[in-house]
């Protein structure tokens, strides 16, 4: 996963984004390694449409979808679907505009941290946050994060 | 918005006193007895975020080699 590109293609587009998942834990310490770059997005228009423009050149595809289906990737795909979880030539990169336990973007933004990271500035979760994040998903993977991710919070705690 | 900084030299000394001693009960003796390697948790908080996102980008490239020569030969 080039990660770095990634980011850097996101900034420079001037897209609205948060940093979630294993790349936000990574940031705070953790040491899982992560193989796709998970976003929340702003779901404004203009976001959105910078959103699209940016990943086009990349030529993101649905995971697991069929070679042989047809995808459109366009500003109506992105704003009907709250995860899209894509292959790019970047890597895998999952757009979420819904995150359970987390609510609104604006909220996610207000529990948001400045990181700097990959030669650009980025936004990423909180530690907190990332914590009820995973909590909430309650996968296996998700739930199996959890005891590394409490630990460097108390590590941490002043 | 508050900026995820490296950690001070009082800060990491802190978190590593924590991580190698935990207080009994606490969430990092839970970890400790789940199979997190704390020293590995240590080596981490004294990189800075961009390091080890530089780190974590390494890791998943080669990660991702070997799991691509393993699919090559099943």
């Amino acid at each position: 996963m080039q990660f770095e590109s990634a980011v850097q293609l996101l900034c420079d587009a001037g897209v609205d984004f948060v940093v979630i998942g294993g790349v936000a834990a990574t940031f705070h310490g953790s040491v899982r390694v992560t193989y796709d770059l998970d976003i929340y997005y702003s779901r404004v228009s203009s976001n959105v449409r910078r959103l699209v423009a940016a990943l086009a050149p990349s030529h993101p595809r649905p995971r697991g979808f069929a070679e042989d289906l047809a995808f459109i990737w366009d500003e109506a795909t992105l704003r009907n679907s709250a995860i899209l979880t894509l292959r790019t030539d970047l890597g895998e990169i999952d757009l979420l505009a819904e995150v359970a336990g987390l609510g609104s973007y604006s909220e996610v933004k207000s529990h948001s941290l400045i990181v700097n990271a990959f030669d650009r500035q980025i936004s990423t979760l909180d530690l907190r946050s990332l914590i009820v994040a995973k909590r909430a998903a309650g996968r296996e993977k998700d739930l199996s994060a959890l005891p590394e991710l409490e630990s460097l919070l108390e590590a941490g705690e002043e | 918005m508050t900026e995820l900084k490296a950690l001070t030299r009082e800060q990491l000394a802190r978190a590593e006193q924590r991580l190698r001693h935990p207080a009994p009960g606490s969430r990092i003796e839970a970890a400790r007895e789940y199979g997190i390697d704390m020293t590995l948790l240590i080596e981490q908080l004294r990189l800075t975020p961009a390091e080890r996102a530089r780190k974590l980008e390494s890791a998943s490239t080669a990660m991702e080699r070997v799991r691509g020569v393993a699919r090559k030969r099943s």
